[in-house]
């Protein structure tokens, strides 16, 4: 009996918005008399941090502090559309629609304090929620006195809207696969070191460290960046180690119907994580942001794979690597088939092992 | 940037950490009725019979649906996108999944809506279930789906989804060794705090108000007015903020239902599921089957890549064309491989069906991508970052289907870890960007990659 270490390493990539694009955003902001903006928009909030995020953005759009900002996302009444909050596009192209909706208000305010100082509006700029004349900033107003003045004085709401969407890239061969447009917008990148410690006489697999390096486009929120890769870190580790819903699949028997009869990961399978971002900017995506939410659980499947590999020398490419799984593997060491330049592992989980000819899958040599 | 780039705390994090934010289970109505559903107890059965009557005459029970009160029974997930629906609301004849729903009760209180679908009386007549993707194709699989048993609706109506790029028989006819492997991810519960739950109440001017935990307001509110066939402004969502969906709260699993029951009875109505249910009922994320072979140099260049997808997507299709798509978009993972070969099936069985959940149909891939990759660094004898930094994509090498990389940065990111674990990179490495190759590093076959800009 021993334990045993290993590490493995994963690089991967992950698209941003809903695959071919078509897949609408809308926001729009009105501005209340002491100059405080409401926002309004159709992202559900599912723990993402898109209320925050979308907040942020209004708010150095147009260049007020963050609590000035209120957020409605609660009604499809008040709120315009928004696809919904899946494909990792609810800071990228949820955000876009927010950051255009405050390019317009941003746009009437200074209007209106262009009137109001008699300046023309493109020689002032907004600082901290003041209407300032560049090169001159003893010439200020505040964008409370500006929204006073639009209520009172000019009998005007300013209000701005702001819409993304990437047209709907339509599949014109089917043979190949070929597309008519970009299927996709920004592409995040991340990769992945796993080390792990596997147990030989229990088949306990326990992940020790993760690092990893997401290339995030621009951290809008660290904080909630790394909650983000944290917190898909531990959905990954249940994906390599813990979870399945047909503990026999593809029977269906076993299958577990409460918390206590399947294994979600839990605090104290938590690894040590160090997280790495680098900054490779988008060209579509809200101050160069790309979303990292979703692809923040796939890099540690692979890279927990390959170091059980490292640890005790067996390739278990059926998941989650569960104790059972790890001493089938030892007891049988099977080795891949070889036939000339051709190494074939797996062959038993194969179609061409179980299918009645139905399906099968062909290499040419 | 003063905001944009800063630590700000959450929005909501203050009242989600208080227990002060309002989710829809915390709403409540006077007068709310309760619902519970009656589900299939069987894998594969047609239903011979089904009468409600006991049920609806029991005291308490103020409405009970079933597949005959839905106006519009079949509306699909990617209606919208142009792909036919396949998945009634409530089960007609036949019951394609354990917990389907038949019908469902509103009464007034949990406990007597649960009584009144025990009094449901409903016949079925078992059917044989297939739960293998690999013997979905057989002549002698059970039939499972009125379309077969798999997708037929890609474009051209065509049965798989394809990709087919370079010259895939060259590639493995160059090739110095061949590597195969098949990759199974598991399925998995979205397994959020918040289990399913909705509550609809009837206004007085007739509109339905939906508090709804979707992650999609208006994905939801399209879906239900489409089943219900009432324009947009009969309904209102009341949402944004949702107790865990991780993809699963994609799928609009309860407010049509909800509303049908309204509708009958007239009174608000709350529908909220049992963790059982949630686990055993609600979708999941789908099992895959991946089939992968590579083509390689014996100096770890990938010169092409074969490769075969069964997704199982359980009984019905839900978003499984969606996903399978964009799973073969990304099935080289972070790599250049100029020569390719995919062909994928969205594969009916008689489990759960499943659905989007984080990383949808690329979560696959990365496994299966990565994991080989890792066994063919093993085979070839090659560091394990080299063989990744060697075959990355660059700036204006195409993806599988012709598009040019505007933003890569898996030579960044790879090179990040290798410093962080003291992993020391040869110099060639260690300097090695994302522009478009060039030298050593611009084999005869990779050539045709360099400097397109189709998709710019």
């Amino acid at each position: 009996m021993a334990k045993h270490t290993g590490r493995g390493i994963a690089a991967i990539e992950y698209p941003t918005g809903m695959n071919q694009n078509g897949d609408p955003s809308q926001c729009w902001i009105k501005v209340k008399p002491d100059g405080r903006i409401d926002v309004f928009a159709g992202t559900a909030d599912i723990g993402n941090g898109s209320k925050t995020i979308q907040s942020q953005i209004v708010a150095e759009t147009i260049g007020v502090p963050y609590d000035w900002i209120t957020y409605d996302n609660s009604n499809t009444d008040s709120s315009p559309v928004c696809t919904g909050t899946f494909a990792s596009r609810a800071t990228f192209v949820a955000g876009k629609a927010a950051e255009k909706a405050a390019l317009q208000v941003k746009q009437k305010i200074l209007e209106i304090a262009g009137k109001e100082l008699e300046i023309d509006p493109t020689d002032l700029e907004i600082v901290d929620g003041e209407v300032v004349a560049k090169g001159a900033p003893q010439t200020k107003l505040s964008v409370g006195d500006v929204a006073a003045a639009a209520t009172w004085g000019h009998g005007e709401l300013i209000t701005g809207t702001g819409a993304q969407l990437k047209p709907y890239a339509a599949i014109i061969d089917p043979e190949t696969g070929e597309v008519d447009l970009p299927p996709h917008s920004a592409i995040s990148y991340a990769a992945c070191s796993a080390e792990v410690e596997v147990d030989d006489e229990t088949g306990e697999v326990r992940v020790v460290r993760l690092q990893q390096c997401y290339d995030v486009g621009r951290a809008m929120n660290p904080t909630l960046v790394e909650g983000q890769i944290e917190g898909g870190a531990m959905m990954g580790l249940g994906l390599g180690v813990l979870e399945n819903c047909y503990p026999y699949y593809p029977s269906v028997e076993h299958r577990g119907g409460a918390f206590g009869s399947y294994l979600a990961p839990g605090m104290e399978d938590m690894p040590q994580i160090d997280t790495i971002m680098i900054e490779n900017p988008s060209a579509d995506g809200p101050y160069g942001a790309k979303g990292i939410g979703e692809m923040a659980n796939n890099p540690q499947p692979p890279a927990i794979a390959a170091a059980v590999h490292d640890a005790i020398g067996v390739w278990i490419t059926e998941l989650p690597i569960t104790p059972e799984r790890v001493l089938r593997a030892l007891e049988a060491k099977t080795e891949p088939r070889r036939e000339g330049k051709k190494v074939v592992f797996d062959g038993e989980l194969s179609v061409n092992a179980v299918s009645k000819g139905g399906i099968t899958f062909e290499v040419p040599a | 940037m003063k905001v944009v780039g800063a630590r700000i705390p959450r929005y909501d994090g203050v009242a989600h950490v208080t227990g002060r934010t309002t989710y829809v289970d915390d709403v409540s109505v006077p007068g709310t009725l309760w619902a519970k559903a009656l589900r299939s107890p069987h894998h594969h059965a047609g239903i011979t019979t089904l009468d409600t009557s006991k049920a609806e005459a029991m005291p308490g029970v103020r409405g009970v649906i079933t597949w005959k009160d839905v106006p519009l029974l079949e509306y699909g997930h990617l209606s919208a996108l142009g792909i036919p629906a396949d998945e009634p609301l409530l089960a007609k004849d036949e019951v394609r999944y354990r917990g389907q729903p038949i019908a469902l009760v509103a009464a007034e209180s949990e406990e007597l809506a649960a009584e009144a679908v025990d009094a449901i009386e409903v016949g079925f007549e078992e059917r044989p279930a297939l739960f293998d993707v690999r013997e979905a194709f057989d002549s002698d699989a059970p039939k499972v789906h009125q379309w077969g048993n798999w997708y037929p609706h890609f474009e051209g109506e065509m049965d798989r989804r394809q990709i087919r790029k370079g010259d895939i028989e060259r590639a493995f006819d160059e090739a110095d060794t061949i590597v195969q492997g098949v990759y199974r991810p598991a399925a998995i519960e979205h397994a959020p705090i918040e289990t399913q739950v909705c509550q609809v109440v009837p206004e007085a001017n007739g509109r339905l108000t939906i508090y709804s935990c979707t992650q999609a307001l208006y994905f939801s509110l399209g879906v239900v007015a489409a089943h219900l066939q009432v324009p947009l402004n009969r309904l209102k969502i009341v949402g944004g903020t949702t107790g865990g969906g991780f993809g699963g709260k994609v799928d609009t699993a309860t407010e049509t239902m909800a509303c049908l029951l309204v509708l009958k009875a007239n009174r608000p109505v709350k529908w909220r599921w049992t963790r059982e249910e949630e686990f055993l009922c609600s979708s999941t994320r789908a099992p895959w089957h991946m089939e992968l072979a590579t083509a390689m140099t014996k100096d770890g260049w990938i010169l092409g890549q074969k490769m075969l997808t069964l997704h199982d997507a359980g009984a019905y299709a839900r978003f499984s064309p969606y996903g399978l798509t964009k799973h073969s978009f990304h099935h080289t993972g972070a790599y250049s491989i100029p020569n390719l070969h995919f062909d994928g099936y969205v594969v009916f069985t008689n489990r759960t069906p499943t659905t989007a959940m984080r990383g949808f149909g690329v979560t696959s891939v990365s496994f299966a991508v990565e994991t080989h990759l890792s066994r063919v660094a093993k085979e070839l004898g090659l560091d394990p970052i080299e063989i990744r930094m060697r075959n990355a994509n660059r700036i204006g090498d195409t993806s599988p289907n012709g598009v040019a990389y505007t933003d890569p940065s898996t030579i960044d990111t790879l090179q990040a870890i290798a410093d962080a674990i003291g992993h020391e990179l040869p110099a060639d490495y260690r300097t090695m960007t994302n522009e478009p190759r060039a030298g050593e590093l611009l084999p005869e076959h990779l050539v045709a990659q360099v400097g397109s800009t189709e998709g710019h």
